[in-house]
């Protein structure tokens, strides 16, 4: 079996789990909203300097949503031993790291598909033409954090206070993922056009290629019965 | 268990030269090189800061090659390695800033500005001290080891990326400060300068090695300790 | 099935959890490993099922090197845990779907359901895993097995979960796989039970191997070997 029809495999597995547990989207779709609001209660600004502030609140807000996700992300694998189970299996443990990361990626695809728009919508902002590019934007941040999010929510699966380690160990290495996709999003804003951040754009993509390779090819050593 | 005195006897002497050279630099340092044109005696904290991170980077080096080793053959020496030198790392990285801040002070008016390379030395310093911290939260020894060589391998391998993101970031959006603390003042570099540097370097090299051999073989006495204990239980 | 194993080792930093172990089984071998707790047994099964990797040493399955091929000779080697590796929130049904899709036996139509039929569960084969007690889940973990067929097949300790029925079949489906020439391996503390099983014993004591003989009957040289092991309650 290919390693993308072993991920797929995967993927439906988890989706099935997800629909029927409810211990990941319903949690992050409802913490990002949270967040708008506390943002809105903490940040008395006129509307102008909201829409200015928008990118980096948005990512703050993306940052502790996905982190949750990404805490939640082995708990299916948890009960009853099964990722013994699936070490055990003809598994490439490559296909396991698409299948989590990509599920992850879905479940903060999907909450951000919601909080943007709502973002716009609480806090008044005009240039609703713009939410594609902004979104596109962001999923290519948000790629590069599934992709090492993935990588360190396996390290950290058997470590205390895990909650608190996870975004301890991962966050300092997202950086540039948050550097490139905040500064890209406020040239959108500022300019209309992705074309003043093509260098930010190429380390985005950049960041996500090479962690995305390295995952699958060390995943092997990452996770261990 | 060979680690009898020809080790002992080494690391004395290296340990005595060491001290010996950070003696003869620290006194070229304060005492024969004169102080600098612009800055005052101020300046002369860069023959402890500019070793300081050098060192830190070497350290951070090998972090990256222990990891890469112990994923590889999964030898314990190679995780003590990688071990000892992230410790000493984040030690180096903390003097750093300190020394960064003292000089920072009296030069710019500020005990801490966000510009590119302090910036970068605070994140080396987070992503170090998570290492450890990941390491002292696992207790599963072998799976501490192998976790923190993968954290050791990425962390590694970001600091390019964080290094040119950071960077991007603070020249395209100058702050407007009086001081581009970017830049020493080469122009005029005076002779004794550069060999007090030079000194000041060998002799933090000399040092780092010989505290990275002492931390080692203090993590593989752990390790004797720990076999002996079940082998003399079971 | 054939199981060489040559000079096996495995260290956690200084310490040697397995050493020296060496063994030869032909096809159709019923093992029973014995020791006391510590002497390396699961060690040993984690690393025959390649859930961990050895510090020296080398284990081949019918000529081909393990570590070698890891991803297909994966799908030969099984570890039985009764009560686990399932998903809880998947039906038998689905949970069966799903193992033999990832070890590639997804076949005929029928074959789930005749192997629910086997072991007693078609009536509760939609019907969460979670919701199964014990020894469903058992019964559950033998259909696993039976459909994704390995040649080697691990258990630890696997008598603790189960009740009367449960043995029963789960010694039928043993049987079953050693008849075609498959290996069973068995770690257990329940001496009675799997020296009367058996073709073959071996003792482990402090990670090395210190018997290793096949069954005889009197078996005295194992009351021998494994008297020092037995508890010394009062007479």
């Amino acid at each position: 079996m290919t390693l993308l029809r072993q991920t797929y495999l995967l993927l439906c597995k988890d989706l099935r789990l997800e629909l029927r547990r409810r211990d990941s989207l319903l949690t992050m779709f409802f913490f990002g909203t949270l967040l708008l609001f506390v943002f809105h209660f903490s940040f008395d600004v006129a509307p102008d300097k909201m829409a200015e502030m928008a990118p980096a609140l948005l990512w703050l807000a993306f940052l502790f949503t996905g982190t949750l996700g990404l805490a939640q992300l082995f708990q299916a694998e948890r009960d009853n031993h099964c990722l013994d189970a699936l070490l055990l299996s003809p598994l490439d443990r490559g296909a396991l790291f698409l299948a989590k990361s990509g599920f992850n990626l879905l479940l903060m695809i999907l909450v951000e598909l919601v909080v943007m728009p709502l973002f716009w919508i609480l806090f008044n902002l005009s240039n609703w033409n713009l939410l594609p590019q902004l979104f596109l934007v962001t999923l290519m941040g948000t790629v590069g954090f599934c992709v090492l999010g993935t990588i360190m929510s396996a390290i950290t699966l058997r470590a205390r206070a895990r909650e608190l380690l996870l975004p301890l160990v991962l966050f300092p290495l997202m950086i540039p993922v948050l550097l490139a996709t905040i500064r890209c999003m406020e040239t959108v804003l500022r300019t209309g056009t992705f074309a003043d951040a093509a260098p930010w754009l190429r380390l985005l993509l950049g960041f996500d290629v090479i962690f995305l390779t390295l995952g699958v090819l060390i995943f092997d050593w990452v996770i261990e019965a | 268990m060979a680690h009898a005195t020809p080790h002992k006897k080494r690391k004395g002497i290296l340990g005595g030269l060491a001290l010996a050279t950070v003696a003869v630099g620290l006194y070229w340092s304060l005492i024969v090189a004169p102080p600098d044109a612009y800055q005052g005696e101020v300046q002369r904290i860069m023959y402890l800061h500019l070793p300081s991170i050098l060192t830190a980077y070497l350290s951070y080096f090998l972090v990256f090659v222990g990891s890469g080793m112990y994923l590889w053959k999964r030898e314990k020496r190679d995780d003590l390695l990688a071990h000892a030198a992230a410790e000493l790392g984040v030690l180096f990285t903390a003097l750093t800033i300190i020394e960064g801040s003292i000089w920072g002070k009296p030069t710019w008016g500020v005990w801490w500005t966000w510009d590119a390379r302090l910036t970068l030395t605070a994140i080396l310093l987070l992503i170090y001290t998570g290492y450890l911290m990941l390491r002292s939260l696992i207790d599963d020894e072998n799976r501490a080891a192998s976790a923190a060589a993968i954290l050791g391998i990425i962390g590694f391998l970001d600091i390019p990326l964080i290094h040119m993101s950071v960077y991007w970031w603070r020249t395209l959006h100058q702050p407007p400060s009086i001081l581009r603390p970017d830049k020493t003042p080469w122009e005029t570099v005076h002779p004794t300068l550069l060999t007090a540097l030079a000194i000041s370097f060998v002799g933090f090299i000399l040092l780092y090695f010989y505290l990275l051999s002492l931390r080692y073989r203090l993590g593989e006495m752990r390790q004797e300790i720990k076999a002996l204990r079940l082998e003399r239980g079971a | 099935m054939r199981l060489t194993v040559k000079k096996l080792a495995k260290s956690y930093g200084f310490l040697w959890a397995l050493r020296d172990f060496d063994l030869e089984l032909p096809p159709g071998s019923f093992v029973a490993l014995l020791g006391p707790n510590g002497a390396g047994k699961t060690t040993l099964l984690k690393l025959l099922a390649g859930l961990t990797m050895p510090s020296a040493g080398a284990i081949e399955l019918d000529g081909e090197n393990f570590a070698a091929n890891s991803s297909i000779t994966r799908g030969q080697i099984g570890l039985l845990a009764p009560a686990d590796h399932l998903y809880d929130q998947l039906t038998a049904r689905e949970n069966l779907r799903f193992f033999t899709a990832l070890y590639n036996k997804s076949g005929q139509a029928g074959m789930l359901e005749l192997a629910l039929e086997e072991v007693g569960l078609a009536g509760r084969a939609d019907e969460f895993a979670g919701n199964l007690s014990a020894g469903l889940k058992c019964r559950l973990s033998i259909a696993k097995w039976r459909l994704l067929d390995p040649g080697l097949l691990l258990l630890d300790e696997p008598y603790g979960v189960l009740d009367g029925s449960g043995i029963d079949l789960l010694e039928m489906f043993l049987r079953e796989q050693c008849d075609k020439g498959h290996i069973v391996m068995m770690a257990s503390h329940h001496v009675a039970r799997a020296l009367g099983l058996c073709s073959r014993a071996l003792i482990l004591h402090q990670g090395r191997l210190t018997f290793n003989e096949a069954k005889q009957t009197p078996w005295s040289s194992f009351d021998r070997a494994f008297g020092d092991f037995l508890p010394r309650g009062g007479s």
